[in-house]
């Protein structure tokens, strides 16, 4: 699961100024006639450094994705619940397996993106800097912040790059059975007992502005991807796939009697676009740069898997094994 | 220690500040790189369907298994090969078919087996063709050209040879045989809209 | 047929494979590697999906409902082997005791198909698929680490020494264990036992790993019978947390 809150560098006028015009011209035409960049294809250095930076951070979003959820997956309620959030949160793994591999494709290790995610060097969604406090934060989780991925993972899917597209694919087959299932918690919770309900909206009342962040700034202040849309990098602007996101969700999270807290929330009929509470994005700066309620929890947890997991790998390894890239 | 809302990672003792940042991984910390490929059902071709790392080709077919089988039903049997042992040929254009540009004759040599692997559509994954007797890789591809008919443009082709492709056993392939209640992995086994209704009903 | 020593048959079994499936999902996003994380998971919602099934069984033979069942008892009402209970530890001590459970789970699960108890020979003929991976996961990896570095043959050497005697606990005679043979039930502890003691012994002896003198261990025996470590009772607590917030409720 992941949100369009990528953090795309600004690009420099002169990225492009390299780059043989002859071949360029030949790769933009390809992504125009609708076919897809493989590995082994010319590509832009600016294409490949912003794919890199995207898939990287997707992954990076799929590893720590799975610990605020995996807060809840010694707890979950009786069995059909306990197996379906082993089974979401190992998905979860599955997807970084996949992501990396894309991401690999274009040059970088994926030993290098994992040093880069634990130093802090490179970013993943924000969302996942904020705690999972009961059962109910870990069903709106897998509902809504998993309906947020889907949207832009959808989008992209129809990206031009091949290895993310077929990753995407695989993904958003299983993204349906996350989200079937963490709607079908969410409802149980909104149509059962006082207790339960109280649990569920006191979770939407916490969730709701690291949801509405999830989607990353608004377009009037991002940095400009014109050229990251022509070419198929990004597919929608975030405040598209955050309209996407509230036209499908908001009626299906009021009809089981839950309010949102943004009492400007509604949607306009005469411009069908809704309207709401502008989000506060110096807090998403802050946390997206460290300062979030988990920052340093996520990070920590990662460093002590990967430190405790290394005499398993050390052991393991073939003396002349030597790194080839994967091929597609 | 650092207190989380995770009993797992209670158990695990983190330090609320690290003394020092992580060393660096190592090159081949994540393990060399094995392509994975499915064949969905019996007779049908094996596919293409990604990379698993891992330390040696028994591993990579455990891995393999889990990462792109888990939902059983949709495996017959997988293979892998360490993606070094792969040899690619070039992307072909504009629908021009990629085994046109190899020129030379095939040895007719039988020393060595090669499987073959074809792309024919761009942005698609690899399907497996056949085998071929040959002398080495080169030799395999004219091999392969002058043995398989094509009603289109092939875009690429990859060659292994039949050595270095691991595969699960034919007395193995129970291991795919799981409990069928694993609905809890499908999106249709998560029907509520009864609940919603009932619950409208209550409000109204 | 004897429902008493029937159901004490499949509560040891149910009770073992929800526990140590409950600890093995304990790992799953802090795996060594990527694609061992997905591996393991796997094998761990095999295990409590199978305990599942098993208290589906017990319900038929009137026992209460699998989710009030496993949710809702205490430590003390538990049949599973201590060996299932114990934390976690590192990932040598995991993987040591996957392969001599498993080793284990696999053997039973081939003389359970012939059950004179239908529905248990049945759903053993459904899991051997799993159970067999499960087995060959486990050689494979202690096959490896059982060779490979001093660090990794040490750990996994200590790991074992700790966790023999429990593992031979998971063999506790029943106080029906005539009446289950007789009845062809199950082909009894001894049979399943000796059976695992040489699969044990062949597969260690292709590593580097030492493996004591069987009549030099003493079985930690209790588990079967509702005594176990403290390590039970929170891992129960913390596993109905949510449950119990409201038995009754739907969730």
């Amino acid at each position: 699961m992941y949100g369009g809150g990528n953090v795309f560098e600004a690009m420099k006028a002169t990225a492009l100024a390299d780059e043989d015009p002859k071949k360029l011209a030949e790769f933009e035409a390809r992504i125009d006639r609708g076919e897809k960049i493989e590995p082994t294809d010319w590509m832009p250095q600016l294409y490949r450094k912003q794919l890199i930076r995207m898939i990287e951070q997707h992954a990076h979003s799929e590893i720590i994705g799975a610990l605020p959820e995996g807060t809840w997956i010694t707890r979950a309620p009786g069995f059909k619940r306990k197996l379906a959030l082993m089974a979401k949160v190992q998905d979860e793994v599955g997807h970084a397996q996949l992501l990396y591999a894309a991401a690999e494709t274009l040059g970088k290790p994926r030993e290098q993106m994992i040093d880069d995610l634990i130093s802090g060097k490179s970013k993943y969604s924000n969302i996942f800097n904020y705690p999972a406090f009961t059962w109910a934060d870990s069903c709106f989780i897998s509902w809504l912040v998993d309906a947020g991925a889907i949207v832009n993972q959808l989008a992209n899917s129809k990206g031009s790059y091949g290895p993310y597209c077929r990753a995407l694919e695989r993904i958003c087959a299983e993204e349906s059975f996350h989200l079937k299932y963490g709607h079908h918690c969410v409802i149980h919770l909104a149509t059962g007992t006082k207790k339960q309900r109280e649990m569920m909206q006191a979770a939407v009342n916490r969730w709701w502005a690291p949801m509405m962040h999830f989607f990353g700034p608004s377009d009037k202040i991002s940095v400009h991807s014109e050229i990251l849309m022509k070419w198929k990098v990004k597919m929608a602007s975030n405040d598209e796939c955050r309209q996407q996101f509230l036209d499908m969700y908001v009626p299906k999270i009021w009809e089981l009697g839950l309010t949102i807290p943004d009492d400007k929330l509604r949607k306009n009929t005469e411009t069908g676009l809704w309207e709401y509470t502008e989000p506060d994005w110096d807090e998403f700066k802050r946390v997206i740069n460290g300062d979030g309620p988990c920052n340093k929890e996520r990070l920590a947890v990662r460093r002590i898997a990967e430190e405790r997991g290394k005499w398993v790998r050390e052991a393991l390894l073939a003396p002349k094994a030597k790194y080839v890239t994967p091929l597609a | 220690m650092l207190q989380s809302l995770d009993p797992r990672v209670n158990r695990l003792g983190l330090p609320n500040e690290f003394d020092t940042p992580m060393p660096s991984k190592e090159a081949l910390d994540q393990f060399e790189t094995y392509e994975a490929f499915v064949q969905v059902k019996e007779g049908k071709p094996f596919e293409h369907v990604g990379i698993v790392h891992a330390p040696n080709e028994e591993m990579a077919f455990l891995f393999a298994k889990e990462q792109y089988s888990r939902r059983g039903m949709f495996c017959n049997s997988l293979c892998v090969v360490k993606t070094e042992n792969i040899k690619v040929s070039p992307y072909s254009e504009n629908d021009i078919d990629i085994y046109d540009s190899f020129s030379g004759k095939y040895s007719g040599s039988t020393s060595e087996s090669f499987e073959v692997f074809h792309l024919t559509k761009r942005g698609k994954q690899h399907k497996y063709e056949g085998n071929v007797l040959a002398k080495d890789y080169d030799d395999a591809i004219l091999a392969a050209k002058e043995s398989f008919p094509r009603d289109k443009a092939i875009m690429n082709v990859w060659i292994v040879k039949s050595e270095d492709i691991y595969v699960s056993d034919e007395e193995d392939r129970d291991i795919w045989d799981t409990l069928k209640e694993k609905k809890y992995r499908d999106a249709i086994d998560y029907k509520a809209s009864d609940k919603i209704k009932a619950f409208k009903e209550e409000q109204a | 047929m004897n429902t008493e020593a029937l159901k004490e048959l499949i509560y040891k079994m149910a009770d073992d494979l929800l526990i140590l499936g409950h600890r093995n999902s304990e790992w799953t996003g802090m795996g060594p590697l990527l694609e061992e994380d997905i591996a393991f998971s796997s094998m761990a919602q095999d295990k409590v999906g199978q305990s599942w099934q098993l208290y589906k069984i017990l319900h038929t033979l009137g026992e209460n409902d699998p989710d009030t069942v496993a949710f809702m008892r205490n430590a003390d009402q538990f049949h599973n082997a201590q060996l299932c209970e114990l934390p976690n530890g590192e990932y040598d001590f995991s993987l040591i005791r996957h392969f001599l459970f498993d080793t284990a789970e696999l053997l039973k699960y081939q003389m359970l198909a012939n059950s004179s108890y239908t529905d248990l020979a049945n759903l053993a003929k459904k899991v051997k698929g799993e159970a067999k991976y499960h087995s060959m996961h486990a050689k494979i990896w202690i096959k490896q680490l059982g060779s490979a570095t001093p660090e990794s043959i040490e750990r996994l050497q200590q790991s074992l020494d700790v966790a023999l005697p429990y593992a031979l606990g998971m063999f506790e005679k029943s106080p029906y264990e005539k009446e289950i043979i007789d009845e062809g039930l199950f082909g009894g502890e001894e049979v399943l036992m000796e059976a695992w003691k040489a699969e044990v012994e062949k597969i260690i002896s292709d590593t580097k790993l030492i493996l004591p003198d069987w009549s030099t261990i003493a079985p930690v025996y209790g588990g079967r019978k509702g005594v176990h470590t403290k390590h039970l009772q929170p891992l129960l607590d913390e596993m109905s947390e949510v449950f119990k917030v409201d038995p009754t409720a739907d969730w």
